[in-house]
């Protein structure tokens, strides 16, 4: 195992980053998931309400930056992956909006995925299967994006990871891009097959999977050494509130109602070698200040946990 | 496609009369055998457990006797007949999802067994049945009786219970349940399996439904449509379990994949919770509703047959859903003209169609339909009425589209 990572958002602070990634290494962490979504956030996006911050130049963007790269250094601490923001394309959004997300904020967050020494930038696939009628055509156009920006991915030895989403129905959750493991599979080959080079591989998001009944351990099997990167978080199988592994159950019993047995029979049996990275940003928030500590060092006792399982 | 109704909420399998003629009367015409009302899943999980009281003198616990699963049913089956309702699937009694036994096979196998006989006695040519086994030689035993009773078996889709939570289960996965079916078939040398998806278990687990028909293609023979919230089981009237005016079932996904599949086989309408759930006073009525629903979604699914029955349609409306209709139809059933009531259209075209006053209706040909692309279909049909139109008038719908524009037209 690499190590034991988390997201950013809502520790690290671009006022000090030096503090937010000191408190990391302080609960134990040993990597990180940098959240370049939060500078630009995916509710404004969708109300086209765009704000300035990828206008900047790639320079001004790693000036920016700079800091936190430090202070990640600085603390030991590893960006193993970001998270690029999204959605990169709104089916109803005008022409500007799509432009300034395909042309602007993806490619300079694959020039600040490497900036940071990052191997792995999570994208999402576009929604537009119910626009478009089938998953195959919705497919083709997150292709189109991805080969937009895979050839300077390749350059700079940057992996595009593929994560899967889900859809909402009247208020409950189905899959979404990216649930088919077989399919992402297959895909993931054919891209890499494309570009001579590694520049697909696969995000799993054990909340996204709970909420659309997805086997783990199926899933994680079929996407075998495409799987690169995860984001570890939980619910009740109803909403995807990001929160703490082991803390949703549904029975008298009291057991966990997600299967965390299953996600780790099934690294295991890929013999996933990854960073154990949870995204939990929103436990951060729900905890009181005076326990965003103890919360952090649960998260990664969490993690320990799970990596003490899988070397078993 | 055969429309069939689901008995269970609605027949009282001890005075099945009431419950049979209300099925009836609301005009369906086949019935689902559903032998789990002889036999329940909780029945089967009582076994071995202490009841709380005891059971009344004359009851029969096919648990116990399996061979009486027909006695039980038979008045119902009789009620049926004596309403002219088809049986042409049964469903064979199944376990509870969350079962604590591990010692049932061999009662289930038992039931199965005997569910085929009685397929085969009362003339009914499919019989669900719900995997237990992931074993293809434990279906396979089916295969001889199945056959002498000409009976086919179709396997369904099933979701697990993973500590109170429904999660994707044996046979969620359609290009492995398609792969089953063959497989099951080619040993059988014959087609004695086929496929019954449960809309409701696929929503249980949040699947794409479109996806999940179109894969299993004509290994389809059956398809359970009932509605629920997506977390909990149960069996609601499409369209009811509701969330600020949205559906929760992805109604566009079955639609759409039943039209890829181009499925012609039983639609099972299965809404026993909603059933039980109402008045026995007001329950004829709502299979009456049932019944509409039901035809609704046969409409929905085979909507381009209602095109293909004209030589020549025109269309009234000039706006989003004629767009939608010419996006999605206009190559394949392409209108004369459209109209519409607004006055600053006529005369120009839109979406390739001249756009006429609706009094140019007055001169088609008799045999040339009028298809209303407006949501005020009623209105708009009494206005065509009450100007002597004499056309037959159809109804055109662009909720459940193949696919959409990203954008709508803006008031026109």
């Amino acid at each position: 195992m690499k190590g034991i990572g988390v997201q950013t958002k809502n520790v690290v602070d671009d006022k000090c980053p030096t503090e937010g990634f000191a408190m990391l290494k302080r609960a134990g962490f040993s990597c990180a998931d940098f959240s370049l979504n939060s500078y630009l956030l995916n509710t404004n996006i969708y109300r086209s309400e765009l704000n300035e911050f990828f206008s900047r130049s790639i320079h001004e963007l790693t000036q920016f930056f700079a800091p936190h790269k430090k202070a990640a250094q600085e603390a030991g601490i590893t960006v193993n992956q970001m998270h690029m923001p999204y959605p990169i394309y709104v089916p109803t959004g005008d022409r500007e909006l799509n432009d300034y997300l395909w042309n602007e904020v993806a490619p300079k967050s694959v020039e600040l995925c490497a900036f940071f020494g990052c191997p792995h930038l999570v994208v999402h696939g576009f929604k537009l299967a119910r626009f478009l009628g089938s998953e195959e055509a919705e497919w083709e156009r997150t292709q189109a994006f991805l080969d937009s920006v895979a050839p300077r991915a390749k350059e700079l030895g940057v992996v595009l990871c593929i994560e899967n989403l889900y859809g909402g129905i009247g208020g409950h959750i189905v899959g979404g891009p990216c649930c088919d493991a077989k399919k992402a599979a297959e895909r993931i080959d054919r891209m890499n097959e494309k570009y001579h080079a590694e520049v697909l591989g696969f995000c799993f998001d054990t909340g996204h999977a709970n909420l659309v009944g997805l086997d783990f351990e199926r899933f994680l099997s079929t996407l075998g050494d495409r799987l690169k990167v995860l984001h570890i978080h939980d619910n009740d199988g109803i909403s995807d509130l990001h929160q703490i592994p082991f803390t949703f159950a549904k029975t008298r019993e009291n057991k966990s109602s997600t299967d965390w047995d299953g996600f780790l029979r099934g690294l295991k049996g890929i013999g996933f070698d990854g960073v154990l990275s949870f995204e939990t940003a929103p436990v951060l928030t729900a905890f009181p200040e005076e326990l965003k500590m103890e919360a952090l060092g649960l998260i990664d006792k969490i993690g320990e946990y799970f990596a003490g399982e899988l070397g078993r | 496609m055969e429309i069939i109704c689901s008995p269970k909420g609605i027949i009282d399998r001890k005075r099945p009369g009431q419950g049979v003629m209300d099925i009836a009367g609301a005009g369906f015409g086949s019935i689902l055998l559903d032998l789990s009302m002889g036999c329940s899943e909780y029945e089967l999980e009582a076994m071995g457990k202490k009841r709380a009281k005891p059971l009344p003198r004359d009851t029969i616990l096919v648990s116990k006797h399996p061979k009486e699963l027909y006695h039980v049913l038979e008045g119902m089956v009789e009620k049926c007949r004596a309403q002219n309702l088809d049986v042409p699937v049964a469903r064979a009694p199944f376990l509870c999802r969350d079962t604590k036994h591990q010692d049932l096979d061999e009662l289930i196998v038992t039931l199965t067994e005997e569910s085929i006989k009685i397929c085969g006695r009362v003339g009914c040519g499919a019989l669900i049945v719900r995997p237990i086994s992931e074993d293809l030689n434990f279906y396979l035993g089916f295969a001889d009786l199945a056959r002498e009773n000409h009976v086919m078996i179709l396997l369904e889709n099933e979701c697990r219970d993973f500590n109170g939570h429904l999660i994707r289960g044996f046979l969620s996965d359609p290009s492995e349940a398609a792969e089953w079916v063959d497989e099951l078939n080619r040993k059988a040398g014959e087609e004695r399996f086929g496929f019954c998806m449960d809309a409701g278990t696929c929503s249980l687990c949040g699947q794409d439904m479109q996806q999940f028909a179109a894969v299993m293609g004509s290994r389809m023979k059956a398809v359970i449509v009932r509605d629920c919230d997506g977390h909990s089981e149960s069996s609601m009237l499409p369209f009811t379990s509701v969330y600020r005016g949205q559906p929760q079932t992805d109604w566009l996904g079955l639609i759409r994949g039943l039209r890829e599949n181009g499925f012609d086989g039983r639609m099972i309408l299965d809404i026993s919770d909603t059933a039980a759930a109402f008045s026995p006073i007001l329950r004829s009525g709502l299979l009456k509703l049932a019944k509409s629903m039901a035809d609704y979604l046969k409409w929905q699914i085979e909507i381009e047959k209602t095109m293909e029955k004209y030589s020549s349609i025109v269309l009234f409306g000039a706006g989003n859903m004629c767009r939608n209709y010419m996006k999605c139809y206009g190559e394949a059933h392409p209108p004369l003209f459209t109209c519409d009531n607004n006055r600053s259209l006529w005369g120009s075209r839109f979406c390739g169609l001249e756009v006429k006053p609706p009094e140019s209706l007055l001169d088609l040909q008799e045999d040339c339909a009028v298809v209303i692309c407006n949501i005020y279909y009623r209105e708009i049909e009494k206005q065509l009425r009450d100007m002597g139109i004499k056309n037959p008038i159809e109804f055109f719908n662009d909720e459940y589209m193949p696919d959409f524009y990203f954008d709508r037209l803006e008031d026109r």
